[in-house]
């Protein structure tokens, strides 16, 4: 009896294993698991299996984690990645490039020129690897901007846009308001995160940091890059916004957003604050528009901002990556970059975007994309270091002393930060 | 008789199992670790004792271990003298007994993440409603999560409500022990109650005390949740605890060798102050 069930345990392990080996034909493609991509990559993957019957790819969403990071962690060690991936942040690509897991797309046939067409030199120069090589594809970007409250700007009585760090502090002596009397503010100039955690600075001092600096860089050569007025400036001019009480030191998780509930005039935010205030506005003239970062009083030229890009890689366990990359080319080109916009209102990351005559009718239809579609030309991502996240980290470290509490001054605070920053990459090249 | 031999074996084999790979195996890895460098991606690679003399120059994770002791400093003693009162009160005959032997122990059972995503609204500086209510009665806002100075008491009140129900039952299974007759003897001869109380309650319950305090310190030493979710170790690293910091080692920078190291010493650490506990309090009484 014993005997029998063993057998049968065995032919279910068999069994089990034999589906699994069945599944492995064609590629693998692992999509992020927002519903309306999944919507974008089905349409591409059921077009490119229906006129390649001998290259098929198998479309699954991320699986489920705590996040897209960890998975693919997971299945980077358990060496269960998937051949293509799209939606990996740009700050993730040096790691794992270091350690060999992704396909140096530029050995690809026709990748580099598509590539330069489709994004510019610029983009091209921003996400080659420290070892020359490229290990993704550049597809969308989140341009960061300023939400602002148009019926707010009336109630101070102007209708120009503070763009500079003058007018926006002057702006902000203006909007601050008691408005119950309880000898405490309740009306704020702007809220942004006051969390300690790295990527809440791509928010904040990341994209101002760009906006100042045209695009500056924080690691350049391996050491720290940013120990410079820009960043200082940065610094003082946030710091400034917090000692004159035009900003929260509140955390808001859990809370009401505070531009919805109008307490807030302004906010750093991307192009998915539009759908979100249209969803959540609380009354129908709920009136707002965007415009660039700020930046500083004698600041001339196009305003940069962070891009906030995430990318398409083909892991080093994909079989045929000239394949792989064929497939890319078709969600990534021109009528498929219009697809992706129309299905998921996100920019994809192509250069003057507005201005070509594919994409006019969606912008028509959509106007206030237009301002980040505009904003996408003077854009920038991350600089490729394998320890970025801690460089992050360490400037949010002397953000919070400096920015929030006052306890250092910007000067000190971002060179601390610059100091720090070089003995972790010097350790981290030992 | 061959068959017998395997018997016992098979018994305690679901154990074993469960021990091998979930205690032996983590800690040997942990151990093996310890004097490597590997970000989870990346080959292993031997680096002798350098996260050990890593982790004694690192002025943060010193930091996050005086950040968990000035929480178990005001957490343990608040812990002890409210349980302790609220067990006493609930172990008289009153009404509605079983309703608020149920209400205390109520927060023990609900997720930490939700009671503490709750007190977070409720210790907002602008919004919280605490700080509403004093403002309505002429006081002004306390920064309860903003100030580096209060955050962490503000946690380990906050940590103290949430647990104070397993503690209460706890004592009260104690309280419970204590024989009625030395009470009747204590009345006869004219004590009062804090003399009861002080000179049979507290010898007679020594060993719950001694219990209550060492789980409080274990479950002190692994404060996550709380300074997790309501200030991600701000404000100023102020409530950055031990087992924040080795979380944040590991999976946010996947320094898997340090957090390893950290982990090791931590957990011994943990080990030399109950020992130091058993000796101070545990009587024979």
């Amino acid at each position: 009896m014993s005997n029998k069930i063993l057998l049968a345990f065995i032919v279910l392990i068999f069994f089990s294993c034999e589906r699994s080996v069945s599944e492995q034909n064609g590629l693998l493609f692992w999509s992020s698991n927002n519903n309306r991509e999944i919507e974008f990559a089905k349409e591409f993957t059921e077009k490119w299996n229906k006129e390649h019957p001998n290259q098929m790819v198998r479309l699954q969403p991320v699986p489920e984690g705590q996040s897209s990071e960890e998975v693919i962690l997971a299945a980077v060690v358990g060496k269960t990645t998937p051949d293509i991936y799209a939606n990996m942040w740009q700050g993730s690509v040096e790691m794992y490039a270091k350690a060999g897991v992704l396909i140096a797309l530029d050995s690809l046939e026709g990748f580099t020129e598509f590539i330069t067409e489709r994004c510019g030199k610029e983009t091209v120069k921003e996400i080659t690897s420290s070892d020359g090589h490229i290990y993704q594809v550049p597809w969308k970007i989140n341009p960061i901007m300023t939400i602002y409250n148009r019926t707010f700007l009336s109630k101070i009585g102007t209708t120009e846009v503070p763009l500079t760090y003058s007018e926006y502090l002057a702006a902000g002596e203006k909007v601050k308001e008691d408005s119950d009397n309880d000898g405490y503010i309740d009306k704020w100039l702007g809220y942004t995160s006051v969390k300690v955690i790295w990527y809440e600075r791509f928010f904040n001092f990341y994209s101002l940091y760009i906006a100042a600096s045209d695009g500056g860089s924080l690691v350049k050569n391996n050491k720290a890059a940013f120990n410079n007025e820009h960043a200082v400036n940065v610094f003082r001019f946030l710091q400034k916004l917090y000692i004159n009480q035009y900003y929260s030191r509140e955390r808001l998780s859990a809370a009401q957003d505070p531009f919805i509930a109008e307490k807030v005039m302004t906010k750093w935010t991307g192009p998915w604050e539009i759908e979100h205030s249209e969803k959540f506005k609380t009354r129908e003239d709920f009136d707002f528009d965007f415009s660039p970062m700020h930046v500083p009083d004698d600041h001339t030229g196009p305003v940069y901002t962070y891009a906030d890009p995430k990318n398409i890689v083909i892991f080093n366990t994909c079989e045929n990556p000239q394949v792989a990359w064929n497939f890319i080319k078709t969600m990534i080109n021109r009528e498929g970059d219009k697809v992706f916009l129309e299905t998921s209102g996100q920019l994809p990351r192509r250069q003057q975007l507005e201005k070509d005559s594919l994409f006019s009718d969606y912008f028509l239809k959509n106007p206030k994309v237009v301002k980040f579609a505009k904003q996408a030309n003077y854009v920038k991502g991350v600089d490729n270091c394998e320890v970025i996240v801690e460089v992050f980290d360490i400037i949010s470290q002397e953000y919070e002393a400096c920015v929030i509490y006052n306890k250092k001054s910007p000067e000190k605070a971002i060179e601390d930060a610059a100091r720090a920053v070089n003995v972790l990459l010097g350790n981290n090249e030992s | 008789m061959k068959k017998n031999k395997w018997l016992p074996y098979l018994f305690v084999a679901p154990y074993l199992i469960h021990f091998v790979v979930f205690v032996a195996f983590p800690v040997c890895f942990s151990l093996f670790l310890t004097f490597h460098k590997w970000n989870i991606i990346s080959p292993v690679e031997f680096v002798g004792t350098t996260n050990y003399s890593r982790m004694f120059n690192d002025r943060m994770f010193w930091k996050a271990i005086l950040n968990t002791l000035k929480f178990l400093v005001i957490h343990i003693p608040l812990q002890l003298i409210f349980a302790l009162a609220l067990a006493e009160f609930l172990n008289r005959k009153i009404k509605l007994q079983g309703f608020y032997r149920a209400a205390f122990f109520l927060p023990v059972i609900v997720s930490g993440v939700v009671v503490t995503i709750l007190w977070q609204q409720l210790l907002a500086f602008d919004s919280g409603i605490i700080n509403r209510l004093l403002v309505n009665i002429g006081f002004g806002k306390v920064g309860w999560l903003v100030d580096p100075d209060i955050a962490m008491g503000s946690i380990a009140v906050m940590a103290t409500w949430k647990n104070v129900g397993l503690y209460v039952i706890l004592f009260l299974v104690g309280l419970q022990t204590v024989p009625p007759s030395y009470y009747e003897a204590a009345e006869i001869e004219g004590a009062s109650h804090w003399q009861k109380f002080r000179h049979i309650t507290l010898p007679l319950i020594n060993p719950t005390i001694f219990m209550v305090v060492i789980l409080s310190t274990i479950g002190g030493f692994s404060l996550f949740i709380e300074p997790y979710i309501m200030t991600g170790g701000g404000p100023l690293n102020s409530t950055l605890s031990s087992v924040l910091y080795i979380y944040k080692q590991a999976f946010q920078y996947y320094h898997m060798g340090y957090s390893a190291t950290l982990g090791f010493f931590f957990a011994l650490l943990i080990l030399s102050v109950i020992i130091i506990q058993k000796k101070y309090i545990e009587t024979n009484d």
